[in-house]
């Protein structure tokens, strides 16, 4: 079979370079340990108040874990709990979601926190924060009447 | 007898392979642009948190 020889050129550039991109997906998955935000934890929606680490939303340090801080929040129609909360700069914390009622989502603006919370499962994320300021939560799955009301605020303090 | 006719080749002319040149610079183009958008949204995730 003839091949012509540019032919062969952007076959064998465009092989590798779809083989970059799947070793960095493959490294981010597998050695990183990246995964989806939602990860086949479950809860019941109804019990949420009463059910840890849920009774307990805002910022709580934990010891002997890989990250210093557990960040709870708990979403429902139209509101996020705690409104507000402030994190020490360079902290690195778990950031652990979940709803009551119907689908939200959890982004906080300008940076990589951003989940879909379903009812029925719990959303986590581990990031170090290392900006100091404010970064707005917003929900941005349409969730109702209220849904452009609903957010909340993350302050990076020193 | 002479056939005449038979003197008269046809002469076939082999023509030049199409040239791929375009081809080439227009996938580069392509891919480049992939390349350079893919490594601008993998920078963007990776520097912020």
């Amino acid at each position: 079979m003839h091949i012509h020889k540019f032919e062969k050129i952007w076959l064998i550039f465009g092989v590798a370079t779809l083989l970059v991109f799947l070793s960095v997906i493959g490294v981010s998955a597998f050695y990183l340990g990246n995964q989806p935000p939602s990860c086949l934890a479950t809860i019941n929606p109804e019990k949420v108040d009463t059910t840890a680490p849920f009774d307990k939303p805002g910022l709580n340090k934990v010891e002997g874990k890989e990250w210093d801080y557990e960040l709870v929040f708990v979403a429902s129609a139209f509101n996020y709990t705690p409104g507000e909360v402030e994190v020490p700069l360079g902290a690195k914390v778990k950031v652990i979601a979940t709803t009551k009622d119907v689908v939200h989502g959890f982004n906080a603006a300008g940076t990589n926190i951003n989940m879909m919370l379903e009812p029925g499962y719990i959303s986590e994320l581990v990031t170090t924060f290392d900006k100091a300021g404010e970064f707005l939560i917003v929900c941005n799955e349409y969730c109702g009447a209220g849904h452009h009301l609903m957010s909340s605020m993350i302050k990076v303090v020193e | 007898m002479a056939q005449p006719g038979l003197d008269k080749r046809t002469q076939t002319k082999v023509e030049d392979q199409s040239s791929l040149k375009g081809t080439l610079a227009s996938v580069f183009l392509l891919g480049f642009f992939l390349i350079i958008t893919w490594v601008g949204v993998f920078l963007l995730f990776v520097n912020r948190f």
